[in-house]
């Protein structure tokens, strides 16, 4: 009992002792563990940044691996398609028509197969072709090129092409919005302004477009007889021309386009008359388009005119005499839906070697859009003539024409 | 005094005739003149350039970006543009080339460097496997509506700026500095998005045109066929009517159009119980959808919306 009373205070005083010697032991530990904790940490911070950013260096690799992926792919497909991109871009326009043209009777009517090629000659040129056949034989139609690298906004093209005179006579037939030429477009250009020669084409540095456009060709108009186009000739018997072509956008909607031209002969050779004359052919063309931006698709109105008045001598009975004559067309054309469009084509057309002789048309059409590349049209006309006219030229006509491009379509601009 | 009047009517015409040259020319000569061929592209040249560049989209917005008609407008547009930036892959074939004719400005032509084809780093989807006219309206390079998938928005980006420093390098800094406060921006909404757009996961649609197969990989969404018979080529009654048996097979809850016609996408809707939606597929589309960001938003959203509300 005794050495359990003696034993409690030494107990409690060794302890407290213990406990006062072991105090600044466990505060010494306590520490320590701090500082293990913290280097820990510490660490953890550093790897985790080292995780960071080998997220991010991984993030990149990645990044820039899928580019490579994806300028392999581009380049195989470069490779793939070397061999076209090395040849001219290739068209083929088949455009064939069922007519029945008054008391003449009717046919089949392969008007064109019309090969389309286009492609880069040079960095300092392009050239095109179209090579037509049709039911009266093979025709190179255009074949020409042009630069892409003049100085000053200036394009120069040579060649056989369709001269820049007005607006639709610049048109292949099968671009055409009706079946055929206006009678006006046949009679006072010779169907389309086709010509062999050079033009220059100069772009003015104006916020809206304005472009002036000169020429100089053997002869305009493709059926034009009058000049032949291989015998060798003097300047005077050139045709020069000249253009001024511009656009407004009145809205965004609502568009117009305005062209005026002048085509020149200083001499045209007139067979049994020496003093021969000149020959001035001027054309204003006017387009206003609607083309609701929202649903360009599905809705739509173009209304083109022009109007041409050509002087000229002509050989008549006695003497030669200057014939003056007036004409032109006027059509409106109304999209209904994406495939389906109609409208109607007045065309008042002169003969030009006697101007009272006249043919006026009035042709209603329909066009199925079947897709971009494929295309029925039905157009019927009614020609009034005031003077005995040719019997296919006269009274109703009935077309059914189907067009379809193969390839691309390489007409460019000038169709838009 | 006759010639003395004469003299004043000349230098009026002079001093007016050089005040337009001057106008026309050197005022815009101080910045970078810059046209997109779509106004997302314009966008985000917009944020990447700020004032250093003047830039302008040809198409609109509400436009069919296939087909926007070739305006003569365009052609000074062209003309004096130091880069022209294009979403490529062909989309732009049937209205670009034709205008690049006249435009006489051969720094733009294809090849030159200021003829920038925004898809060269894109891993385009869907090219076809087999090129012909008998499948429809195809890009023998691929799927070309890449600008709807946002991670796409930041590469298109990358290439802007790269093409910017490359024309201007005396400007390279801060192209550098406002693509990465443009990346950041852009990598906030990614983020916002993905999570946004969980629930679209697994959602069955049918587009209208192939449009939203960069999209629909990104969130997950599973198309089920088109409304078109073949890329631009209208529906005809057989293809209606298979199509309306597939999607109800399948449970689509989406008929997407754009810029096209509503008749069919309301037609397969009222035949399917799905939702017939148009939403922009380019920016400005639709009067909230100005800006890239805001497109994408506004597309995510109003799905979203429309899912929530079937």
């Amino acid at each position: 009992m005794a050495l359990t009373t003696l034993r409690t205070p030494i107990l409690g005083a060794s302890v407290l002792v213990s406990f006062l010697l072991l105090f600044p032991v466990l505060g010494l530990a306590q520490s320590s563990e701090l500082e293990s904790l913290r280097a820990t940490v510490k660490g953890m911070e550093q790897q985790m940044q080292k995780a960071l950013e080998r997220i991010d260096q991984l993030e990149k690799e990645k990044a820039t691996t899928s580019a490579r992926v994806g300028q392999v792919e581009k380049s195989v497909q470069g490779v793939q398609s070397a061999p076209s991109l090395f040849n001219p871009a290739i068209g083929m326009v088949i455009d064939t028509t069922a007519e029945h043209r008054g008391k003449a009777g009717g046919n089949f009517n392969l008007r064109a197969a019309e090969l389309g090629l286009s492609a880069s000659v040079d960095p300092y040129a392009r050239g095109y072709a179209f090579i037509n056949g049709n039911n009266e034989g093979v025709e190179v139609e255009e074949a020409a090129a042009f630069t892409t690298a003049l100085p000053w906004n200036l394009t120069a093209k040579g060649g056989r092409f369709f001269g820049d005179f007005g607006r639709l006579p610049k048109y292949h037939q099968d671009a055409l919005p009706f079946v055929n030429f206006p009678l006006s477009i046949d009679r006072m250009i010779g169907g389309e302004s086709q010509a062999d020669g050079a033009e220059l084409y100069y772009l003015f540095p104006t916020p809206f477009f304005l472009r002036a456009t000169i020429g100089g060709y053997n002869k305009l108009g493709a059926e034009n007889e009058r000049i032949d186009n291989t015998k060798l000739r003097s300047e005077s018997q050139f045709t020069y021309l000249g253009r001024l072509q511009s656009y407004f956008d009145l809205t965004d909607n609502h568009s117009v386009e305005i062209g005026s031209s002048l085509a020149y002969t200083p001499s045209v050779r007139i067979p049994g008359d020496a003093s021969g004359g000149n020959r001035t052919l001027a054309g204003i063309d006017l387009t206003y388009r609607y083309q609701p931006l929202g649903s360009t698709l599905y809705q739509g109105l173009t209304w083109g005119s022009e109007f041409y008045a050509n002087s000229e001598r002509f050989p008549t009975d006695d003497v030669a005499k200057r014939q003056r004559s007036f004409g032109g067309y006027s059509y409106a054309e109304l999209k209904l839906n994406k495939n389906w469009s109609t409208g109607f084509l007045v065309d008042y057309a002169p003969i030009i070697e006697n101007p009272r002789q006249r043919t006026i048309g009035y042709s209603p059409f329909l066009t199925w859009q079947i897709s971009e590349f494929n295309r029925v049209r039905f157009q019927y006309s009614y020609l009034n003539n005031n003077f005995r006219a040719d019997k296919a030229e006269n009274g109703n006509q009935f077309f059914l024409q189907w067009t379809t491009v193969m390839g691309v379509d390489t007409h460019g601009f000038r169709v838009r | 005094m006759k010639i003395l009047s004469r003299n004043t009517n000349w230098k009026i015409f002079l001093s007016l005739f050089f005040s337009f040259w001057l106008q026309t020319g050197l005022v815009f000569a101080q910045k970078i003149r810059v046209i997109t061929t779509i106004p997302d592209l314009a966008d985000i040249t917009k944020q990447i350039g700020k004032d250093l560049v003047d830039v302008e989209s040809l198409a609109k917005g509400v436009e069919f970006m296939h087909a926007v008609p070739i305006k003569p407008s365009f052609v000074p547009k062209l003309n004096r543009a130091d880069l022209l930036l294009l979403i490529g892959l062909d989309l732009e074939i049937s209205w670009l080339p034709a205008l690049l004719e006249v435009a006489s400005n051969s720094r733009i032509l294809p090849g030159q460097p200021g003829y920038i084809d925004c898809s060269v780093r894109i891993n385009v989807l869907e090219p076809p496997t087999r090129i012909d006219r008998s499948e429809g309206d195809i890009h023998p390079k691929g799927n070309p509506h890449y600008n709807l998938d946002p991670v796409n928005g930041k590469v298109i980006a990358e290439t802007i700026a790269a093409a910017l420093s490359r024309n201007s390098p005396q400007y390279q800094e801060t192209f550098q500095k406002n693509l990465k406060a443009y990346l950041a921006e852009l990598d906030r909404w990614i983020s916002r998005w993905q999570e946004m757009a969980a629930p679209l996961k697994g959602i069955k649609f049918v587009p209208y045109h192939l449009e939203w197969s960069y999209f629909a990989k990104r969130y997950g969404l599973e198309q089920v066929g088109t409304v078109e018979v073949k890329p631009g080529i209208e529906p005809t009654p057989n293809h209606l009517v298979g199509l309306v048996q597939k999607m109800q097979q399948e449970k689509a809850q989406l008929v997407i159009y754009g810029p096209q016609s509503d008749r069919f996408p309301r037609q397969l809707a009222s035949q399917t119980g799905a939702k017939a939606l148009k939403l922009p597929d380019m920016v400005g589309g639709e009067p909230e959808a100005d800006t890239y960001i805001k497109m994408i938003d506004y597309n995510i959203k109003t799905m979203l919306a429309t899912v929530k509300g079937s």
